[in-house]
């Protein structure tokens, strides 16, 4: 089974440092020139951020993922914007844009699917999630409990599927309803996006087997996701549809180890985190605030290459990697770790075979 | 006040030619009756390219030509503005992005979070066509399973929390549609340029709500002595509720050199309608449907089909153009002069913005821009800045 690496777009701020939500790289205000006076600045209001995000898509590119992953952040630009806009700049990335089933119509939502993947040549995937902290669903109009959040998720999910393979097609169930619903015509034939969905906890791993593609999870030591994994494909085989399984992760890594810790450590201090995220390889916390990750893979280019494989080797088959700040090091990623990590697997399978 | 001037986007595909469906550009074409799918953009084979590159090419040729951008319709069979706008908002300089969508459709916090964005993609050149639906079984297609006015006073609802969130400070709202508690938009995304609303709708319920929200009430075009009423009403009900409101009218036109190669355009497509054509034509005439503003088309349409000048029901206006291609059925018809003409009469009637469309849009939109809008003066009584001939 191949692997795919993803490499993630940062929605709501990207910079040279670790405060990156408080510099956003491209934007410009008139208030606060950027120079000093002595020195011409020639940009004006010309660009803003979506040029460097448009930078960072090429990048992604040129350094050899698999595709982008483009965060929902409420914090900042929306991921479909985001998307579409960067579908049109890329050739062959997949595109994975994650939002949250609060959105609305998932038939509206189908059929906005219908073109990207129309637009992209099939490129679109979905990564659908969900908002834990209920005033901040209320901040996004969603009054939804959340014991139902999964439910939502299901039929959204179910809902889309179906509008978009077939026609006349009839749902009511208790968050969406259709009549004779189904795209035609131009519109008809399209690949249905896949389903990413992600949560730590039983009732997420069941309905990633009953709906989904690839279940996300959250970095963790290589035991814990081991036994998560286990659990997945269990449930899985319980529904007889076919699940995998991937990881979303940071990456820190450097020539040497030194190195790598060095950087990490600055990372802490210029993000106020001085203490309590270092364990072994994989720093807890470190870049949770500005990227979502839950931990972060710290190691020279070999230590970090051998860790993506031998959780390539546990089953992760879709790694959602990212990095602060994310030009700069989707390049050093895709130049110095990526290559490493697809012959180990590459290795790996061989010798399994 | 001048007025804006955009072209139309045709999201549906469509033929070279309102004479014959011979050639046709898109993805997708509609001959006999059917929607024929194919491979690539021209010609049937797989060539790589998609809709998308034809109507990129459409928004550069109205940007160039000195449109003020593009509606870009919304229809079952057709992709969807959000996704076009969103893709295109690169390739594009002054094009403006004419968003037609159907607000019950959106979270509006959700989708004030995309148009500040594309603000930002764009370069603050997006804008909203506000669409409440037809009704009927359609709306249920759409997975929309609210009432016909009870969709209004959601549409209305939408916009209230719309422009809450985007002021930026904590905004709270209880409806009977949407909730919000303490939303705003982030900071980035803060200090974008609101939305321009064209607003669509011609029943009561459809007034009231564009009262409140919109900045332009916009109409298909309709005899002009019955535009005339429409455009009073509306901004007497507005004024009622001390805002001002402008008008648009959604025209096709067909302009040549002379007025006699304009109808010419005319009689060959209509000669050469097929029975497809022809029964297609019979069910508009009897279709249902709670939509105003589709019945008031049909009341002004001829029973049977015997000759294209039985459409003629205003001097360069034609009822029969949906015999031609799908969408509105009146159009106006005439020399670059008489076009701009009756354009200047729709100004004196109330019209403060154009949305114009002509078929193939790529070479119309030259067309148009080159030869028709020099001429219109709209509220200014300066002469025109040439003279065609």
């Amino acid at each position: 089974m191949s692997i795919k690496f993803f490499w993630q777009i940062p929605t709501s701020g990207d910079g040279r440092y670790a405060d990156a939500h408080k510099r956003i790289r491209g934007e410009r205000s008139d208030s606060k020139p950027y120079f000093l006076p002595g020195v011409t600045d020639p940009r004006g209001r010309r660009f803003n951020y979506f040029d460097h995000l448009h930078q960072v898509a090429k990048a992604v590119e040129l350094a050899k993922f698999d595709g982008l992953q483009v965060r929902n952040d409420p914090q900042g630009d929306e991921s479909w914007i985001v998307a579409g806009y960067l579908s049109r700049a890329t050739r062959d990335l997949i595109v994975l844009a994650e939002f949250d089933a609060a959105r609305g119509s998932a038939v509206y939502a189908a059929k906005n699917a219908v073109s990207y993947q129309r637009f992209s040549g099939g490129r679109f995937a979905w990564q659908i999630s969900t908002e834990a902290d209920e005033a901040q669903r209320r901040r996004n109009g969603d009054y939804v409990a959340a014991e139902d959040l999964n439910t939502r998720i299901e039929e959204f999910v179910i809902v889309a599927r179906h509008v978009i393979t077939e026609t006349d097609y009839d749902f009511k169930g208790r968050f969406f309803e259709v009549l004779k619903g189904g795209f035609q015509g131009p519109l008809s034939g399209q690949k249905v996006p896949p389903v990413y969905l992600s949560g730590n906890d039983e009732d997420a791993y069941a309905l990633s087997a009953r709906v989904a593609d690839v279940h996300v999870l959250d970095a963790q030591p290589l035991a814990d996701i081991r036994a998560q994994i286990e659990r997945l494909h269990e449930l899985a085989s319980a529904t007889g549809r076919p699940l995998e399984v991937g990881i979303r992760l940071d990456v820190l890594a450097r020539e040497t180890e030194e190195e790598a810790i060095y950087d990490a450590k600055r990372y802490a201090e210029q993000s106020g985190q001085s203490k309590g995220v270092a364990g072994g390889a994989l720093w807890r916390g470190l870049t949770k605030d500005s990227t979502g990750a839950s931990a972060v893979l710290v190691g020279s280019y070999q230590q970090v290459s051998e860790g993506l494989a031998a959780y390539a080797a546990v089953g992760v088959h879709h790694f959602i990697l990212g990095a602060v700040p994310s030009l700069e090091e989707a390049y050093r990623i895709g130049e110095n770790v990526l290559p490493q990590v697809r012959s180990l697997v590459a290795g790996t399978s061989q010798r399994a075979a | 006040m001048a007025i804006d001037v955009f072209w139309r986007i045709p999201t549906h595909g469509e033929p070279s030619s309102l004479r014959n469906k011979l050639h046709h550009r898109g993805d997708w074409s509609q001959q006999h009756g059917d929607h024929v799918v194919h491979k690539g953009l021209s010609g049937g084979h797989d060539d790589g390219f998609t809709n998308l590159d034809y109507i990129a090419e459409v928004a550069r040729a109205a940007e160039i030509s000195g449109f003020q951008g593009g509606l870009i319709p919304s229809f079952p069979m057709t992709d969807e503005p959000w996704a076009i706008s969103s893709f295109l908002a690169r390739e594009t300089s002054t094009f403006r992005f004419m968003i037609a969508f159907q607000p019950g459709f959106l979270n509006p916090v959700v989708a004030a979070r995309m148009t500040a964005s594309l603000q930002r993609a764009t370069g603050g050149r997006a804008l909203y066509n506000v669409i409440t639906g037809g009704g009927g079984p359609s709306q249920l297609w759409w997975g929309d399973v609210a009432p016909h006015d009870d969709r209004y006073a959601r549409t209305t609802e939408f916009l209230d929390v719309l422009r809450g969130v985007w002021q930026g400070e904590k905004f709270s709202y209880q409806g009977k549609f949407y909730q919000v508690e303490d939303a705003a938009l982030p900071a980035q995304l803060l200090g974008q340029e609101f939305p321009e609303i064209y607003f669509s709708g011609s029943s009561d319920a459809a007034l009231a709500s564009a009262s409140k929200h919109a900045e332009y009430y916009l109409s298909w075009l309709e005899p002009f002595d019955q535009l005339r009423e429409k455009f009073d009403r509306v901004k007497e009900r507005t004024d009622a509720l001390g805002r001002k409101i402008k008008c648009a009218v959604r025209v096709d036109i067909i302009a040549r050199r002379t007025e006699e190669e304009a109808w010419r355009e005319v009689r060959r497509g209509f000669e050469n309608l097929d029975d497809a054509a022809r029964e297609r034509y019979k069910r508009f005439t009897e279709q249902g449907g709670d939509s105003v503003g589709a019945s008031r088309q049909r009341s002004h349409a001829p029973k049977e089909l015997t000759d294209y000048r039985d459409f003629i029901i205003h001097p360069n206006v034609w009822s029969g153009l949906s015999l031609l291609r799908g969408g509105q059925t009146q159009g106006i018809v005439g020399s670059y002069e008489q076009v701009a003409e009756r354009l200047d009469d729709l100004v004196q009637l109330g019209a403060d913005a154009f949305i114009l469309a002509s078929t193939p849009h790529l070479e119309e939109a030259y067309r148009v821009g080159e030869e028709v809008l020099p001429l219109v003066r709209g509220h200014d009584n300066a002469p025109a800045l040439r003279v065609v001939r």
